[in-house]
């Protein structure tokens, strides 16, 4: 949880931040050098020397995790770049499927209307010379069944 | 003293990992049409002895057929794409 705190903190700070505090450090270093000049703030040289060398070195420490961060912050938003693209993708190639389809069944379903006009205009014919016996349908009908959901 | 800044940058960079995040491609939407099951073979009415009616009924079962052999085609074609489209995503 502390990390991912961190790491949170880490993610929103600007990227100037921690070298601003490497400096900083590094200015206190070298100011601390100049206090020593004036007699009564000598005292303080050697305090402000190592809390400027520490700001220093955690500026440094926290520049490299920045960098880190950063560099994982940019390889999660170029996967959701990735998957957002795929999500239109997706979407675009199931509209073209389902349009393609509707064209396709319409081409089926106008040739079957077809074939049963020209069934309903020979009927006469058809019926005249040929009466189908009950065996036949009984033995069509069966086949039509489907044995996996049949009772 | 030269390779401090150096040795501290790598420090920062090791201390802090990468936490683990998963970044993946929600599942494919189905077109609605491709969800529907096909339906039975019609059955002749026993009452006819008509060949015309034997006809209408076995036509409209080859029609059910195509039909139905179409969402099977678009099953294959659904699965082939959306692969394509998750592999791109994932690579």
């Amino acid at each position: 949880m502390f990390e991912f705190i961190i790491q949170h903190i880490l993610a929103h700070l600007p990227v100037w931040f921690w070298p601003a505090v490497a400096g900083a450090g590094l200015l206190l270093y070298f100011v601390a050098g100049v206090v020593a000049h004036f007699p009564v703030l000598k005292l303080y040289k050697w305090p402000v020397k190592i809390v400027g060398a520490l700001v220093f070195v955690l500026g440094i420490f926290m520049f490299g995790g920045a960098g880190v961060t950063a560099i994982w912050q940019a390889q999660v938003d170029a996967a959701q770049a990735k998957v957002d693209a795929a999500v239109v993708a997706s979407k675009s190639a199931n509209d073209k499927l389902a349009q393609v389809r509707k064209q396709k069944n319409q081409v089926i379903v106008k040739r079957q209307v077809v074939i049963q006009e020209r069934i309903v205009k020979d009927a006469a014919k058809i019926d005249a010379t040929c009466k189908v016996a009950p065996e036949a349908i009984k033995d069509l009908n069966d086949a039509a069944a489907n044995p996996e959901t049949k009772k | 003293m030269k390779y401090l800044v150096p040795v501290l940058l790598l420090a920062g960079c090791s201390s802090f990992k990468a936490p683990p995040v998963t970044v993946a491609p929600p599942w494919p939407d189905v077109p609605p049409s491709m969800m529907e099951s096909c339906p039975d073979l019609k059955t002749v009415d026993t009452n006819t002895d008509k060949l015309s009616d034997v006809l209408t009924v076995v036509t409209d079962n080859y029609t059910q057929y195509y039909l139905c052999a179409g969402k099977m085609d678009d099953w294959n074609n659904w699965y082939n794409t959306q692969k394509k489209i998750y592999e791109k995503a994932v690579k």
